[in-house]
């Protein structure tokens, strides 16, 4: 009963410390919730608005053919989606001498000869040369302009609109493909729900208990008869409550102001993200067992995101890392939260189905939960001097 | 002019001895753009590997020459591993539904006499939850197919069934291969950089308040300007050893550096002092250095998007480019990538309109983050 009572105690002390404190208020239900989803919102769209990334980029066409299958050329890019800023040109070299100076980015040029080509049923072909210094840019309108020309045809004055199947086939086999679509939005939400919690409970815990070390405040709660046990799981409690508020303005914001439409319940989601929430925590409790300033907390969290990105699925998919990446891998339990959180919100796949990601992840809270309790109780007189 | 000189010099060895001694800071600025470049090539090596081993399961309901010719392409295929051979479509849903493989590709009945029209198709279902493995898979799939179209002999015919009308022919201006990740690296120096030049100012001037010793540096006869001109010098030294070191790396792992090694120091210095005066701003509402730390990190992963070291900011949405633009870093980041990677010079209106805009944000920045910094005293 006194176990009971302590936990409650230390997780309303909690409650009331964080109530008090206006930065940790903004900081934890704010700024980090809603800075990462309005990132998300701005570099992908939102989850019902859709645009074309290649639609503003300004193209010169240059067409040395002059034909009318040029000229269809010409028009059916400068009337499509993709391509609104489509500049003529007539001069070859003086448009590739643009590129690099931010007037245009790419230059299609039709040569000589390319309505003869397609008369006489032999393959046509256009140069498209592109400002690479941009990220990701060339390939975009590469692709892009791949589409379109694929099944161009010079005796067309309107092109055929391509199905979504033509679209994505560009081998002359289609491909007629089943799998879940899943908009950038929701993929991205899958990871901002991951990054929030991360990012927030390993801050709120070994950067909280840090902070009351650096205050003296924790040495004062450690001299209690209180249990080690009453309070990790008490400020758990006040942290989950956190992840719970926190999981519910990401949801929120994502999905009626943003459109998303997650595949999955409610519960399900909360479910899983407090399962990240919670290893989150348990790596915390054993990072503040090793008395560590506030300062330094927060610099190993962003090492600790940073590592996650590139070795969790956050970014590259598990499957295509190789070597010792692919180890690490398999070896973070944020893998398989990820991987779980992936499964349920893009393909709605039902969470109990996800045994060996569910096993590994309460396996994973159960084992750092178990290591802090160790870490603490062992260390308590440490901590508290 | 010399003594005030000689106070500015004082204050710049003052921080930088400062910084010897604070373990933690040091491992933030040496070890942080090391790391950061590390996972980068780390995971630029996973983009342009070689092969790669994607797990999918096919389905041949066709049983024909043609089906066993794209299931024999498939086999030895470098980028995908055919893992299971089922018997229907459903086990082969099912199997991605599990998360057995990746995708699974059915060849349907027909497929034979439809390739031989020119008119087959292949039904595939793909975990699109791993969204670059299934765009591998679709793509690899597409490429074996197209193969087929043109080699496959059936009944000792050609099919040559021509692919697309029209073929692009893509030339990079740069003449750099197109899979390498050279063009995000400046990118990414910009934004080492900008990480660096923050956490100088939460040194320089948060830590400094914490400690105590910020009144006691106020009270001796250096002045005020030489205080904060002192702690500057100290951030442009940093920024130049960091450049430096990241210089040294990006040459190691392979990439070319064409432009004026200079103008790639002045950019980054442009940078880090516009860094600088935000930094300053910012430090005189949020007081906690721990804090400061903690909203530059949670800042960095979404101006990795916004500052256009991942994506270029006209591909971004409306909302995103207009932020995107506005940030002074944008530019920073964008000469950078032109120096580096295209090889430009001052001469470049391109590259001198980045600079212009950066230091013009710079120097009207900076007299106001002054003011505000003075007042917090």
């Amino acid at each position: 009963m006194t176990f009971v009572s302590d936990t409650v105690a230390v997780a309303r002390n909690e409650l009331y410390r964080f109530r008090r404190s206006r930065s940790a208020i903004l900081i934890s239900l704010f700024i980090i919730p809603l800075f990462f989803t309005f990132s998300l919102v701005a570099g992908s769209g939102g989850a019902v608005t859709s645009y074309s990334p290649t639609a503003d980029i300004p193209i010169a066409f240059v067409d040395n053919d002059n034909t009318l299958a040029s000229l269809r050329l010409l028009q059916t890019l400068a009337s499509s989606k993709d391509f609104h800023r489509i500049i003529q040109s007539y001069n070859e070299q003086s448009a590739i001498a643009e590129l690099g100076s931010k007037k245009i980015y790419a230059v299609i040029v039709v040569p000589k000869g390319f309505q003869n080509n397609l008369v006489n049923g032999n393959e046509a072909r256009i140069t498209l040369y592109t400002d690479d210094s941009e990220p990701g840019m060339s390939a975009q309108i590469d692709s892009t302009l791949t589409i379109y020309v694929q099944r161009f045809n010079g005796n067309l004055e309107f092109q055929p609109i391509l199905t979504p199947l033509q679209e994505s086939s560009t081998s002359g086999v289609e491909m007629l493909e089943l799998g879940c679509l899943c908009g950038a939005f929701n993929i991205g939400l899958t990871v901002v729900l991951a990054v929030v919690q991360i990012f927030a409970c390993f801050y709120e815990i070994a950067g909280g208990i840090a902070h009351q070390r650096e205050t003296g405040t924790f040495a004062r709660l450690l001299i209690t008869p209180m249990q080690t046990g009453s309070i990790i799981l008490g400020i758990t409690i006040f942290d989950v409550v956190l992840s719970t508020i926190r999981t519910f303005i990401v949801l929120g914001l994502s999905m009626f102001v943003y459109g998303a439409s997650p595949n999955t319940d409610l519960g399900t989601i909360l479910i899983l993200s407090l399962l990240i929430a919670l290893v989150t925590m348990g790596l915390g409790f054993a990072v503040a067992a090793f008395r560590v300033g506030t300062r330094a907390v927060v610099i190993m969290e962003f090492f600790l995101v940073l590592f996650l990105f590139a070795f969790s699925g956050l970014w590259v998919d598990v499957e295509l890392l190789v070597g010792i990446t692919r180890i690490m891998a398999y070896i973070l339990p944020f893998t398989y939260a990820y991987d779980a959180l992936k499964r349920t919100i893009l393909l709605g796949i039902p969470l109990l189905l996800l045994t060996t990601d569910l096993e590994v992840l309460v396996g994973s809270i159960i084992i750092l939960f178990g290591l802090s309790y160790f870490l603490f109780h062992h260390s308590r007189e440490k901590l508290a001097s | 002019m010399t003594w005030f000189l000689r106070q500015v010099t004082a204050v710049t060895v003052k921080e930088l001895k400062q910084l010897r001694r604070d373990p933690v800071s040091l491992l933030l600025t040496i070890l942080f753009p090391i790391m950061l470049i590390s996972i980068f090539i780390a995971l630029n090596a996973v983009f342009s590997a070689p092969s790669y081993n994607i797990a999918v399961g096919v389905v041949d309901l066709d049983n024909t020459p043609a089906s066993k010719a794209l299931m024999d392409r498939l086999a030895t295929s470098s980028v995908v591993h055919v893992t299971e051979i089922y018997q229907d479509e459903e086990q082969a849903f099912a199997a991605v539904n599990n998360g057995q493989v990746v995708g699974s590709i059915i060849i349907p009945k027909g497929f034979g006499n439809a390739l031989a029209q020119g008119q087959a198709f292949i039904i595939t279902d793909t975990d699109n939850s791993k969204i670059t493995s299934s765009g591998l898979i679709l793509g690899e799939l597409q490429a074996q197919s197209s193969d087929l179209l043109l080699k496959n002999t059936e009944s000792g015919n050609q099919l040559g069934v021509k692919n697309l009308q029209v073929e692009v022919i893509w030339r990079p201006i740069s003449g750099r291969p197109v899979t390498t990740g050279d063009p995000y690296l400046p990118g990414l120096l910009g934004m080492i950089i900008l990480l660096g030049a923050f956490d100088d100012i939460v040194n320089a001037i948060c830590r400094e308040r914490e400690r105590g010793t910020f009144p006691r540096l106020i009270l001796t006869p250096t002045s005020l300007l030489a205080i904060y001109t002192g702690k500057m010098a100290a951030t442009v030294v940093l920024t130049i050893i960091r450049t430096a070191v990241m210089l040294v790396i990006l040459r190691a792992t392979g990439m070319i550096i064409r432009g004026s090694i200079p103008l790639v120091f002045l950019t980054t210095a442009l940078i880090a002092t516009f860094t600088l005066s935000t930094g300053l701003v910012i430090s005189s509402r949020i007081r906690s250095s721990a804090t400061l730390t903690f909203l530059e990190i949670a800042m960095t992963f979404p101006l990795l998007y916004l500052a256009g070291v991942w994506s270029a900011p006209l591909m971004l949405d409306p909302t995103g480019k207009f932020i995107s633009l506005s940030l002074p870093w944008t530019y920073g980041n964008d000469a950078l990538r032109r120096i580096m990677f295209l090889g430009l010079g001052l001469n470049s209106p391109s590259v001198s309109g980045d600079l212009f805009i950066l230091l013009a944000s710079t120097l009207i920045l900076l007299p106001v983050a002054l003011v505000l910094s003075k007042r917090t005293m």
